[in-house]
């Protein structure tokens, strides 16, 4: 689903980072310990950073350069200065919708795809037989969600003669073709991204064992019920994973293209309404010939993210509690 | 993004790497090697492979390296290597890609470089930019209605003469199929394929580009798309949405499923669908608008071949195109496939192991010839017409745009796409 390599490996990287509710920090003086976690740390992230010096960095140099011109990849760059830039955000109709289909697309599954990681997290985190089977059973979908193969099932689980009309059937209620009428295609697809919950599921399920139980006995003792533990104490004891998974699950979707590439069979249609940002970028590269353009909308997209991510880590202040507050 | 940057580079790279690793051509022991790409289906794959072992069988230092890929990522392929100066020697392109390619210098002009006498002249033009001939058409297709007898003949009707019968007739033939099976089959697929609209408009005496220009009306893009609406209106073929469905993927076609009794296709495509459907289809002239001079349908090279003009192996090249289109040897196993035969001499050894369906398009084509003009290079830019036009189109069925306001865009965007 994602676009980047870089991001999922990201992902894997969470279980080494709650830190541990209520523990305390180590003290002033580095111990050895937390040296040898700091060396350990870089190891870690040795292979990406050799990734971005020997592979990203040069074709990122040179997509700077390319935005600025209207290389078209058949012909000779030509400097243009800042046109494309221009263009974008004064004549480019289209990139305005991809902008606001994306848009749509990351506010409303997003914080869906969270909710029910969340809910599956905590049903799972009961104690349940057999835990490692339904973890991987439910983390499954996040595997596949990018895939092709799932975008195609995709078409024919929301197609005219798939198996949602199928069971809409079954009630008197006659479907249509989700997927290709402009009001409901970004919806199927969102659905899709929800379906993807296993990443952050399992992200959160980790969370969630690291809050202490002394605390769940020490409410019951204050006759707390299920409800009022959930609010009082893992909720807000799990804030720093929950903002941790709304990072990157944002940083994620705002790159999704595979999905909409498929479903909509590369042109982001009908009527534009499944335009996926990157989608656009791709249409324009390779399929208009207009490289530079297109390497101008790289640039743009990744200082939307960046963007994004300052404003998330500014807001974070008001809501994350790290339950170590000698700020 | 980074992963579109870097998978961008990356190729790059790998290309230009590629390319550095040098000459392929020209080694030591005399021999050459001739790139030559093409895209399509596995079947093409194969007709291909075994008519270029027939070319080295031929001419033994000629080595052709099949550069294949699927049409979806064809043209982008295609422009990577280029954009890294490997482009393959010989390289197929379609109509739409021609004047793009052209108009950038990556293309030789074949003038008698290729020996063209036997081929269509009328057809052969269609392969020039400027009066240049960077282009040999592959073979030719008409778009014309495809029926299945069968299926209009158990709804109780008799299928119409084609000489005579109107936007209308189809129209209320087709819904009274519908009618009479109840539903269970559809009476005519539809498309939103440029080539529909460009017939639609010739009727009318428009082209549907103009000295580099739309040549549309707005008035006749209306009508259209009001033609299309009554299609699904009166139930005599589905909505929109499940017409997007069906695309453009010919194995899925209503009509190779026994679906619907009409439906309009490139004419090399009726084999596939013959071959799907199982039953016997026939080819049709399309309806046409009361009183029009012209029935408006046109012959489209399938293809063409051209040579880069950057080829360090010209001289192999042009012989390997001489043989895809002048050798009966090659016809004998490409037959169709990439349209039919222009060569006369060709077609006249290849006729009888032509495939039933091809037989049949061979003699409708040729009992329609007088009426049919030749299709001329679109500018450059037309390789979006299809998704401008499938944009605006929805967007009026799908009622997000009045059919005023879709006009408009349709032709500032189209206008716009050409003068890049």
């Amino acid at each position: 689903m994602t676009l980047s390599p870089l991001t999922a490996r990201k992902a894997e990287a969470p279980v080494t980072l709650p830190e541990k509710a209520g523990a305390s920090r180590p003290g002033r003086r580095r111990s050895s310990h937390s040296r040898s976690q700091a060396r350990a740390a870089y190891l870690f992230l040795a292979p990406w950073f050799i990734g971005l010096l020997a592979i990203t960095l040069g074709p990122m140099i040179a997509s700077l350069y390319l935005s600025f011109t209207d290389y078209s990849m058949l012909s000779e760059a030509h400097w243009v200065g800042l046109d494309n830039y221009e263009k974008m955000f004064t004549e480019d109709d289209r990139f305005l919708t991809s902008l606001k289909v994306t848009t749509v697309y990351v506010v409303v599954s997003v914080p869906l795809q969270l909710a029910f990681a969340l809910a599956l997290a905590l049903v799972l985190d009961r104690g349940l037989r057999g835990l490692p089977f339904y973890r991987s059973v439910f983390y499954l979908p996040s595997l596949l969600g990018g895939s092709v193969a799932i975008s195609i099932l995709w078409r024919k689980i929301f197609g005219t003669d798939g198996i949602v009309n199928s069971v809409l059937g079954l009630f008197g209620y006659e479907g249509q073709g989700w997927v290709t009428s402009p009001d409901t295609a970004l919806w199927t697809l969102i659905i899709l991204h929800v379906w993807t919950f296993g990443a952050p599921m399992v992200i959160f399920l980790a969370g969630l064992r690291q809050i202490p139980q002394s605390l769940y006995e020490a409410a019951s003792v204050d006759g707390a019920g299920p409800l009022r533990k959930f609010r009082s104490i893992t909720l807000p004891l799990l804030t720093p994973i929950i903002f941790f998974n709304l990072v990157l699950e944002v940083i994620k979707s705002f790159q999704s293209f595979t999905q909409s590439f498929i479903v909509s069979g590369g042109n982001g249609g009908p009527v534009d309404s499944t335009l996926f940002y990157t989608l656009y970028l791709y249409i324009k590269g390779f399929k208009n010939y207009e490289m530079g353009y297109a390497a101008g909308m790289a640039w743009v997209l990744l200082l939307i993210i960046g963007a994004l991510t300052a404003v998330n880590f500014l807001m974070s202040r008001f809501w994350v509690f790290y339950g170590d507050d000698d700020k | 993004m980074k992963r579109i940057l870097a998978a961008t580079a990356a190729t790059l790279m790998a290309a230009s790497l590629t390319a550095c690793g040098g000459d392929d051509g020209g080694g030591s022991d005399g021999r050459t090697t001739v790139v030559f790409s093409y895209w399509g289906s596995d079947a093409r794959q194969q007709l291909t492979e075994t008519a270029i072992s027939k070319f080295e069988e031929k001419n033994p230092t000629i080595d052709v390296e099949g550069d294949f890929s699927d049409w979806d990522s064809y043209y982008e392929k295609l422009a990577t290597k280029t954009a890294a100066g490997d482009a393959p020697d010989v390289m197929s392109i379609e109509i739409r890609g021609l004047a793009e390619y052209s108009g950038r210098g990556i293309l030789a002009d074949l003038a008698g470089k290729v020996d063209t006498a036997k081929l269509d002249q009328d057809v052969l033009k269609a392969g020039q930019v400027d009066g240049r001939q960077f282009a040999i058409p592959t073979g030719v297709n008409a778009f014309p209605m495809i029926v299945n007898k069968a299926t209009v003949e158990k709804a109780g009707k008799k299928v119409p003469d084609d000489k005579a019968w109107t936007w209308d007739d189809y129209i209320a033939l087709a819904q009274s199929i519908t009618t009479e099976t109840d539903g269970e089959v559809w009476g005519t697929e539809w498309n939103r394929n440029p080539a529909f609209l460009e017939i639609f408009a010739r009727q009318r005496g428009e082209e549907f580009y103009k000295d580099g220009k739309i040549g549309l009306s707005e008035q006749t893009i209306k009508d259209w798309w009001a033609l299309l609406q009554k299609i699904s209106a009166t139930k005599a073929g589905p909505d929109a949405a499940q017409m997007n469905e069906t695309g453009t993927k010919v194995d899925q076609a209503l009509l190779a499923t026994n679906k619907s009794a009409f439906g309009s296709w490139w004419s090399n495509q009726l084999t596939a669908l013959s071959k799907g459907s199982g039953q016997e289809l026939d080819l049709l002239r399309m309806p046409k608008a009361p009183g029009a001079a012209t029935g408006g349908m046109f012959l489209q090279p399938a293809m063409y071949y051209t040579l880069s003009a950057k080829s360090e192996n010209a001289e192999a090249a042009q012989k390997f195109v001489d043989f895809l289109v002048n050798d009966p040897d090659a016809a004998a196993i490409l037959l169709s496939d990439r349209g039919l035969p222009t060569n006369s001499e060709v077609v006249a050894a290849v006729k009888d192991k032509l495939s039933p369906a091809d037989q049949k398009v061979l003699a409708f084509i040729e009992s329609v010839r007088s009426e049919l003009s030749t299709a001329a290079v679109p500018p450059k830019g037309a390789m979006e017409m299809e998704d401008v036009l499938i944009r605006a189109t929805d967007s009026v069925l799908f009622d997000k745009a009045s059919p005023d306001d879709a006009a408009k865009t349709f032709i500032s965007e189209a206008n716009s796409a050409l003068s890049q």
